[in-house]
């Protein structure tokens, strides 16, 4: 047998194949790997991706309504692009500065002055408000406003392009003020939920449905009808185009949600074995969504980035490895 | 309040080794390894890479309590390998596996992208 100290590798090649990507959508298979590998990405891009967000608001003038921790809050969950994130350092390992803001490397600061003077419309002040010091780093929709006034490619949906309002963060009456000055800082979702890039990001095993023909064939059109409508998904149809035969065959695999109503429903008919299906236990597909902070490709990657460094820095230490090593000589002799 | 710092999670304090790996005193290549600050995202995939070796007779982890941030990884392995041997190997595989994907997107979003000049 070889030695493992001779670098026998056990290493994967996973495959990777684009369904759809948008800015902010992806969807995508992926090979070859198990499900730890996929539930490590998924984590890693739920919690661990770094972004930026308000994380320290100095308040000048408050007389609206909401008092002020409740307007820092709503602050802090105003999604802001992020693209720099990853280059950025984190305010706690920053010595440039000692984290009050001061520092180009590891913060960006905002300033937001609103003040309700005319008739009795109400203002509503919003993420359009706030005016950044740094041009990389400003509030989503103000970055696909400018993007849109550019007439640039439109990367967003159409849709979500026409509501150009902003971000709500405080309506005020006539005669009410709100003057700030708020401190945006790299961060991740563990610490809080405000810097996770990731609006959703799921997998689901991609199903392997086989359907016995021959015992299908036993089936009256009327059981047929039956066990298609089993499904509350619908994964099964009859084929119109094999119009005599009343043939059953798969239409969408993936709506499939491993409910095993279908094989209740053909046990039930006393037909056990009609329909079987397994989830491919190296196959999954993925749906990823992010809040606009980054672009689901910039996330994907920026996830796998993140966990080789995670991976890089769990290795053993030079004196770890010698003292296991020699312990090893030791008892083994 | 008395709350710990958020921080606290990821953050491994001053002093403190990152990793660190004790020898099991009765069984031979045996032993487990701490990792400090670290969670089911590595705990699970070095537990499956390391099923993967041949030689690895046994490998588990655990998370002992949600309050302390570490990870336990236990490996026993056959006399032809030892456990920092399986887990450094480990490491590597996952490392380069990860890089091989890194690549595999890069090349994917080109093909996606070429696609509809191709009338595909």
């Amino acid at each position: 047998m070889e030695r493992a100290a001779g670098g026998v590798s056990y290493q994967r090649f996973p495959r990777v194949r684009i369904r759809e990507l948008k800015d902010d959508y992806a969807k995508f298979e992926l090979r070859d790997t198990d499900a730890s590998m996929a539930n490590a990405l998924r984590r890693v891009m739920i919690a661990e991706v770094p972004t930026v967000a308000i994380d320290l608001v100095e308040i000048e003038v408050n007389s609206s309504v909401l008092n002020d921790e409740f307007i820092a809050h709503r602050l802090g969950l105003i999604p802001l692009t992020s693209a720099a994130a990853m280059a950025m350092r984190f305010s706690r390992d920053c010595d440039a500065c000692d984290g009050d803001g001061s520092c180009e490397y590891c913060s960006v600061e905002f300033h937001l002055a609103a003040r309700a003077t005319d008739s009795d419309q109400t203002l509503e002040v919003t993420s359009n408000d706030l005016r950044s010091t740094d041009p990389k780093v400003c509030p989503v929709d103000q970055a696909r406003a400018y993007q849109h006034a550019l007439g640039g490619t439109e990367p967003f949906d159409t849709a979500a392009a026409a509501d150009q309002r902003g971000i709500l963060i405080v309506k005020l009456r006539r005669g009410q003020e709100l003057r700030l000055r708020a401190i945006a800082r790299k961060g991740i979702g563990k610490d809080h939920a405000k810097w996770s890039p990731a609006a959703t990001v799921t997998f689901m095993y991609e199903p392997e449905i086989r359907i016995n023909e021959e015992l299908m064939e036993t089936l009256t059109l009327e059981e047929k009808r039956n066990l298609v409508e089993s499904s509350p998904t619908k994964v099964f149809n009859i084929d119109p185009n094999t119009q005599q035969l009343y043939q059953v065959v798969v239409e969408d695999a993936e709506a499939y949600t491993y409910d095993d109503e279908v094989i209740k429903k053909a046990d039930a008919m006393g037909k056990p074995g009609l329909i079987e299906i397994n989830a491919k236990e190296d196959s999954f597909i993925f749906t990823v969504e992010t809040t606009g902070a980054i672009t689901a490709y910039e996330l994907i990657m920026n996830a796998i980035t993140v966990l080789r460094q995670k991976l890089d820095a769990v290795r053993l230490q030079d004196d770890d490895a010698d003292l296991g090593e020699l312990g090893a000589h030791l008892v083994g002799g | 309040m008395n709350a710990p710092d958020r921080y606290e999670r990821f953050v491994v304090p001053e002093g403190t080794k990152k990793v660190s790996y004790e020898r099991d005193t009765k069984i031979v290549n045996a032993g487990s390894f701490t990792i400090e600050r670290e969670d089911h995202t590595i705990g699970n995939i070095l537990r499956m890479q390391l099923h993967r070796d041949p030689n690895v007779l046994f490998a588990g982890y655990k998370l002992p309590h949600p309050l302390q941030y570490k990870i336990l990884v236990r490996v026993h392995t056959a006399n032809q390998s030892t456990p920092t041997q399986a887990y450094t190997q480990a490491i590597n595989d996952l490392d380069k596996e990860l890089e091989n994907l890194k690549q595999a997107f890069e090349d994917e979003k080109i093909r996606y992208e070429e696609r509809p000049k191709q009338g595909y």
